[in-house]
């Protein structure tokens, strides 16, 4: 009886095992297929994990021949990753969607400078790492979003309108979780001081019409059922929302409209995607290529168009959508400068209650 | 009361061997993670957080586990005991699904109601346009992520209770009714504080669960100590201030741990000799029958039914792209089933071979199950440091699925290791001593009595774990070798990306994997009688 018993137990489990081994032999068989003839390979560790980069590393596949082996993650896990694998890492190229990433990838000592004529070319000075170890191919304002039947444009034209009594109760915005929002008030610590910047933070705080909560898209949504008047949003979610398949989102876009507030009265403050060359990379000219294509600006405007990030060179004429929108003034901080500065941005804020 | 207190230790020392050395094999490949997450916490700096932010993340993860456990302990219960004690209809059908909801992956559940009862959301913004009322809840809410996780965590506690229940002896019921309790008596007094020690079971794994969980609780703008954890070891880079938050956590679960063997120690209740029968159970009629159905109903469709139709309603104007998620899919499939299969080996050698130990290396082995997703990550990068150092960084397919399967062992390693632990105690030390004194060795004892006694206790583990690999995120995402996704790690690169639809299709997918393994084992389940 026992036996019976264990006999079908143990049946079943083999039956189990096989059809897994053949899965797998499946899966990785599909693997392979999906290889194109290639001469080489570059081994690309990515925070960004849009579906849209995928036809650029099929294209850069195409025209190179190197083939491009992904890991995505988040960023620090990632950053983690490295530092595990030591010596005998095989990322090539790292990428991320923040600069305060790449300057932790930076100060953990796991990107190598590189020079290199095209990115330097592609690449304005403001959005690298001076010395060559990161580089930024795309751009993000860290903008407004605002009700336009009860706020007017020039309510929101600074940072510090934003933080002011006028919209006591009436703000939206995510945690400090948000490494969009440590980047911003980096910037603030950075160009008026840490004082400054915590008197805003503290106004921000005391604006908030709800507690932090949601993402971007949740924030602009939120204007829009009128929890609040104005929310801080990255601009390619609202560009995206605007010119996204969902009908309901375009019509959040009619009322909600887009503010870019100004820093010291030279513009917005921006953030980069941007990717540096791994210490130990093993297909270290390979991984340079990777750059200067993703650098280039064919695939700038390939990022803009399909991210609606904003190109990273002057020189590179926005796509629609993003650009009707392109026309801001970008505030010219080197992005190095305020890349350093989470985590004084994140106690700074955990002091005056920004959650 | 069995357990010969003078019998045992002489059987237990004659028996060092082979099973011993294989338990305590598994301990320490569990356990190594864990070890890797004290040494970070002793490997540097600490990151600079406010203490008080920190003891409010505190406050917050033991909150919510108090509440998960709490909702969980009742609902499951419930169910399990309206299932196996009385008669209404669907009763059979509600019997399986309602452990169906252990398929819909915790973040899935997180996504759908977050999107559903958003302020801004076409429900909310509809109820308010045109009736000029508001829901008085809200899902990104303390309450509302208790709600949320107990949804997806409730089925751990029915399927412990299930059994329990139908374990029990008729006789000892009948007996307590004959006496003169009322069928709620029979319940409080006899049932339930025999069932204990699977409740005890059950509702930790839902509280470990929830401790653990990584993606929804984020989602629900809740800040825990994986918040904590996060923070520490992204913005401040530390990932020694990382391990040290988790600290008060692994000796917080520690502590559960103990307190819920030591209260089961000594406390074999099962019905000795007495042949298992079926109950006669009582019917239900009028407004009772219609309370049962509607109860289920509810935990039904608030834990499946709902949520997953939500995600598809939102999902339908997306095209997804079939090709990857399939593949993804494969992956997920594979490393599900292998991954099961190893996790449940190594939990049954642990279950014999520490058996009736206060063995600290079974019970370490455990802990990795209540370590928050982040932290564990973290601990699962030094044994695998080790690994890439010595062949050759993650460039190596093989070595990269070996360490995933090992991360999920390790970190899984309770979920397998409390059902097979409790279908063991159903093997009296008399039938071993029989089995033994017929000649057997231990071995051969361990295949012919006690493994097929604990037969369903063996699936049990087996599907949990092979559904909790299917939703995993932590360990695969900072493992996994190159060009190789699975379904709940799309899904979860979408919702960061706040693409909501898209992430739909991976998570219903996810759903679908899981719901044939669900539905298999959870028949196989219902229809396993001890004794029969």
């Amino acid at each position: 009886m026992a036996q019976a018993k264990e006999d079908v137990l143990l049946a079943k489990m083999m039956k189990v095992a096989a059809v897994a081994l053949l899965a797998g032999a499946c899966s990785q068989g599909a693997d392979n297929a999906d290889a194109p003839a290639v001469t080489g390979e570059v081994n690309l560790y990515s925070a960004r994990h849009y579906d849209s980069d995928l036809p650029l590393y099929e294209r850069f596949t195409s025209e190179t021949g190197i083939r491009v082996n992904r890991i995505e993650g988040n960023a620090d896990e990632l950053i983690a990753r490295m530092r595990a694998e030591g010596e005998r890492s095989p990322a090539d190229l790292f990428v991320t969607a923040d600069a305060g990433a790449l300057w932790r990838a930076q100060t953990a000592d796991l990107l190598q400078p590189i020079t290199s004529e095209a990115l330097e070319a592609a690449v304005p000075e403001a959005l690298r790492e001076p010395e060559g170890r990161w580089f930024g191919f795309s751009r993000r304002a860290r903008i407004v979003a605002y009700d336009s039947t009860k706020v007017t444009p020039d309510e929101v034209d600074t940072y510090e309108k934003i933080a002011s009594p006028r919209f006591r109760g009436k703000l939206c915005v995510r945690s400090s979780d948000s490494v969009y929002n440590l980047s911003l008030v980096g910037a603030l610590i950075e160009a008026w001081g840490e004082e400054k910047a915590e008197e805003w933070a503290r106004g921000v705080v005391a604006n908030m019409a709800r507690a932090p909560e949601g993402g971007d898209r949740d924030q602009i949504r939120a204007v829009n059922a009128g929890v609040c008047e104005i929310a801080l949003t990255n601009s390619y979610y609202y560009i995206r929302m605007a010119n996204g398949e969902n009908e309901a989102d375009r019509k959040v876009t009619e009322k909600v409209k887009l503010a870019f507030p100004s820093l010291e009265g030279q513009g917005a403050h921006v953030n980069i995607s941007g990717g540096g060359v791994a210490r130990n990379a093993p297909n270290r000219e390979n991984a340079i290529r990777l750059l200067e294509f993703l650098a280039s600006a064919e695939s700038q405007q390939h990022i803009s168009r399909h991210n609606n990030e904003f190109p990273a060179s002057p020189d590179v004429e926005a796509p629609a959508p993003v650009d009707a929108f392109a026309d801001f003034e970008a505030h010219p901080m080197p992005a190095y400068r305020f890349a350093g500065r989470q985590p004084e941005a994140q106690q700074l804020m955990s002091r005056v209650g920004w959650r | 009361m069995i357990a010969s207190p003078v019998a045992e230790p002489a059987l237990r020392r004659r028996s060092l061997s082979w099973l011993k050395g294989l338990g305590i094999a598994a301990a320490v490949v569990a356990a190594a993670p864990l070890l890797g997450v004290l040494a970070a916490a002793l490997s540097g700096p600490g990151a600079e957080m406010a203490g008080r932010d920190i003891a409010r993340y505190a406050a917050t993860s033991a909150w919510l586990a108090l509440l998960v456990g709490l909702v969980t302990a009742a609902t499951g219960t419930l169910a399990a005991w309206l299932t196996v004690m009385y008669r209404f209809p669907g009763r059979r059908f509600f019997t399986w699904a309602l452990v169906l909801p252990l398929a819909v992956p915790a973040f899935a559940l997180a996504y759908a109601y977050a999107d559903l009862f958003d302020v801004a959301g076409a429900l909310r913004t509809g109820l308010r346009t045109n009736y000029g009322f508001d829901l008085p809840f809200e899902m990104r809410t303390i309450g509302g992520a208790a709600f949320v996780l107990s949804c997806a965590f409730y089925p751990y506690v029915y399927l412990a209770m299930r059994t329990a229940f139908i374990s029990q002896s008729a006789s000892a019921l009948e007996a307590a009714r004959m006496l003169g309790c009322s069928p709620g008596k029979v319940f409080f007094r006899v049932a339930f504080p025999l069932a204990r020690p699977a409740l005890a079971a059950g509702v930790a794994l839902a509280v470990m669960e929830t401790l653990a969980a990584y993606g929804a609780v984020p989602f629900l703008a809740l800040q825990t100590l994986t918040t904590g954890v996060v923070r520490a070891w992204s913005v401040f880079g530390s990932t020694a201030g990382a391990a040290r938050l988790a600290l008060p956590l692994l000796a917080a679960a520690a502590v559960l741990l103990w307190i819920e063997r030591r209260g089961r120690s000594g406390r074999s209740h099962d019905g000795r000799g007495s042949a298992w029968r079926p109950l006669a159970a009582p019917r239900l009629t009028g407004a009772r029958a219609a309370l049962a159905v509607a109860f289920c109903l509810f935990l039904l469709t608030a834990g499946l039914l709902l949520p997953a139709g939500w995600l598809l309603w939102g999902s339908l104007d997306i095209t997804p792209e079939w090709p990857r998620l399939l593949r993804a899919a494969r992956h997920s499939l594979t490393l599900a089933v292998a991954g099961a299969l190893l996790t449940v080996a190594l939990a049954t050698f642990l279950a014999l071979g520490t058996r009736g130990e206060r063995s600290l290396a079974g019970r370490f082995a455990s802990l990795g199950y209540a370590t928050p997703g982040a932290v564990m990550a973290v601990g699962l990068l030094a044994p695998a440091s080790i690994l890439w150092q010595l062949f050759g960084g993650t460039g190596n397919f093989a070595i990269g699925i070996g360490l995933l399967l090992y991360a999920y062992a390790a970190r899984l390693m309770a979920a397998a290791v409390e059902p097979i632990e409790a279908g063991l105690t159903r093997v009296t030390p008399t039938m071993v001593w029989a089995s033994r004194s017929l000649g057997a060795g231990e071995m051969r004892t361990a295949f012919k009595v006690q493994l097929p006694v604990a037969r369903g206790a063996l699936l049990t583990g087996g599907l949990i774990v092979f559904i909790d690999i299917l939703k995993e995120l932590p360990a695969t995402l900072i493992l996994r070798p190159f060009n190789f996704d699975t379904l709940a790690v799309i899904a979860n690169n979408y919702a960061l990306d706040e693409r909501l639809p898209q992430a739909g299709w991976p998570s219903l997918l996810i759903v679908a994997m899981a719901l044939p393994g669900v539905l298999w084992l959870s028949r196989e389940i219902a229809a396993s009688r001890p004794g029969a």
